[in-house]
């Protein structure tokens, strides 16, 4: 084919048709499978949350923004509001600093800094599915090993220290899963558990493009301790992995479902009180075939998730590192 | 080393932690029932021979067995031929509680079978990936060509929706088709991964234009310059990709539990393992996590030993 090109009369220009052919050529499954998949559903969803259709109906209605009004002023969406959120907030902090402390620690190490990367990387590796199961057995309130090693410290000091042992330690332990005060805690720490190692790996790469002279020129400047160095170097230099660490566990954080419907398959959680959205999709969209309300809830997902990753985006074009 | 003993002091306790679950999910999988509900028996359990109850169960001795057994019990009584075959059963039945709990694992549910479809799907989403994105990477790194910067825009605003995020419509999109419950339903949605043509297209970019100069002399077809030039210099961000990709796939739950409903031919492994624990009941913690161990297990001995490669696989989105 090209060199069947060649021998036309005005070679450049046809060359560059030729490329552009190639170019489309190339793009078009992509760019078809682009459209279909991800931004047809888009649409799909946005104009079907102003509906009252449902799967098996011919026909629907035009509802205006019922759906919307509803996710606002219904108490079971303002739990599902305050379930997201509370994980969201809760999970995305604590697992970057986690993330950070353990890079930090490690890469100050001599030696076995390979192990305890390896270890702490297991659970991003493992199926999340499998491991909330194993979760569930540590912590069943009678034979769960969470609840036995607590037991362990009834009658020992910690009972005066901690004043949530010697309550429990009078009365009995709690039931973890099935007690609304504890259920979130519980999701947001395995949350926590799964992912600190995946930001603490991003953190260590991180700090591998940290120049040495920086440190050398802030001692000379006078930061003498530590804190000083990782207040002036270590964090501007780690601007851009901490922007990106946080935008990540954040969307990560956002999708949770997997824990949650292994523990809790109807009805999210003790009261509701781990009704997040992606159960929230589920459980009325696909179960309960109220199509409208679950594209209304997917498409402020969305929103929530662009919203994040466009502050991202911003905040890296503004060249947050100084390093 | 000493004065680094604090480190180690908070990094072992981060150890303990991490560890628990897995260390629970590998010793129930070793113990008998009455060890898991007592809490005895150390890692390994004391492996002493135990007795299946539904095994023996299903040998119940019936009215026509007795009869049957007349002649290898000469003379004895219906009862006394009655508790000889409920001991032959019994003993029959009894086994090693590590391979009471990974037969049951297997025999229970289709586990062979779960794990094949997970091989299945994880492999056609990487292939189908590949295929699609690698074409439209290398026109996006050095093809020049009228709208190449808007398709790029749309790459980059694609890069914003999670297909996790889309599932409904999607769900809908695949029911209208009459495609739910099927293997096309489980792949489909993941065939364009918009992160592996921008990914790859940065790889390209850095390919020097010479080499593909150099092949259009030799007159290969643009196709042609994919798959034989560009496609072996990007090995090593390619493996990288399929890390990322079967890690994502193969531990992917929610997905498949949209689309699949009560087939189980068709289950991944995570599904199966949720309809597993769905009608177990307590006596079967120890075939559950035996199962459990058997899922997780592929993924984490390909880490242990290929660590470098994973651990650049999972992080690929973080190096920009």
């Amino acid at each position: 084919m090209a060199l069947a090109e060649t021998t036309l009369p005005k070679p450049t220009a046809s060359a560059a048709s030729q490329e552009r052919r190639a170019a489309w050529f190339l793009t078009a499954p992509a760019l078809a499978l682009m459209v279909l998949i991800l931004l047809v559903p888009v649409v799909i969803a946005g104009v079907l949350s102003f509906t009252n259709y449902s799967l098996g109906n011919s026909g629907f209605d035009w509802v205006g923004i019922k759906n919307y009004d509803r996710l606002f002023t219904r108490s079971t969406y303002e739990k599902m509001f305050i379930a997201t959120f509370t994980y969201v907030v809760t999970v995305v902090p604590i697992s970057v600093g986690l993330g950070l402390g353990a890079a930090l620690l490690i890469n100050s190490l001599g030696r076995f800094r390979e192990i305890y990367k390896t270890i702490y990387f297991l659970p991003v590796m493992a199926t999340l599915l499998a491991m909330a199961i194993a979760w569930e057995f540590m912590l069943h309130p009678t034979i769960g090993m969470v609840n036995r090693t607590l037991e362990m410290g009834c009658g020992t000091f910690v009972e005066s220290l901690w004043p949530f042992m010697a309550e429990s330690c009078a009365g009995r332990f709690p039931v973890w899963l099935g007690d609304k005060r504890y259920a979130i805690w519980v999701i947001s720490f395995i949350g926590i558990w799964q992912g600190f190692g995946f930001n603490m790996v991003l953190y260590l790469a991180g700090l591998t493009s940290v120049h040495r002279e920086l440190y050398h020129a802030a001692e000379m400047d006078g930061a003498k301790s530590a804190w000083e160095r990782f207040r002036l170097v270590t964090w501007p230099a780690l601007g851009p992995t901490t922007v990106f660490v946080v935008t990540i566990s954040c969307i990560r954080a956002f999708q949770v479902f997997d824990t949650i419907e292994a523990f809790w398959p109807q009805g999210g959680g003790p009261n509701k009180s781990t009704y997040v959205m992606m159960f929230a999709i589920f459980e009325k969209g696909v179960q309960q075939n109220l199509i409208g309300i679950g594209s209304a809830i997917t498409m402020l997902f969305l929103v929530f998730v662009m919203f994040l990753t466009l502050i991202q985006r911003w905040l890296v074009e503004r060249k947050v590192h100084y390093g | 080393m000493t004065r680094d003993w604090w480190k180690h002091l908070i990094l072992i306790l981060g150890v303990i932690v991490v560890i628990a679950p897995f260390y629970m999910m590998v010793s129930y999988s070793f113990k008998s029932p009455g060890e898991i509900d007592r809490g005895e028996g150390g890692f390994f359990g004391r492996q002493e021979m135990m007795v299946d109850e539904r095994c023996v169960k299903l040998r119940d001795p019936s009215r026509d067995d007795i009869a049957a057994a007349m002649d290898r019990f000469p003379g004895q009584t219906d009862a006394a031929i009655r508790t000889a075959l409920v001991a032959e059963a019994e003993a029959d039945c009894s086994m090693r509680p590590v391979v009471f709990n990974y037969s049951k694992a297997f025999t229970e549910a289709p586990l062979l079978r779960y794990l094949l479809n997970g091989v299945i799907v994880t492999a056609s989403i990487f292939l189908i990936q590949v295929v699609v994105a690698l074409p439209a990477a290398y026109a996006l790194a050095k093809l020049k060509f009228w709208g190449r910067e808007t398709v790029f825009g749309l790459v980059l605003f694609c890069l914003l929706i999670p297909v996790h995020a889309i599932a409904l419509p999607l769900y809908i999109m695949l029911t209208k088709l009459g495609l739910t419950n099927s293997y096309a339903a489980l792949v489909v949605p993941w065939t364009i991964s918009v992160f592996g043509i921008f990914l790859m297209r940065q790889f390209f970019m850095t390919v020097p234009d010479d080499l593909i100069d150099a092949a259009r002399m030799d007159g290969m077809s643009e196709l042609a310059i994919v798959w034989r030039v560009m496609l072996p210099t990007a090995v090593p961000a390619l493996m990288a990709f399929a890390i990322f990709s079967v890690v994502a796939h193969w531990n992917d739950y929610f997905w498949p539990r949209i689309v699949i409903s009560g087939n189980r031919d068709l289950f991944t492994p995570p599904l199966g393992l949720r309809e597993f624990k769905g009608d177990a009941d307590g006596s079967f913690f120890g075939p559950m996590m035996a199962t459990a161990t058997v899922i997780v297990t592929p993924l984490i001995v390909a880490f242990l030993i290929a660590q470098k490669r994973f651990i650049e696989g999972i992080t690929l989105s973080g190096m920009k």
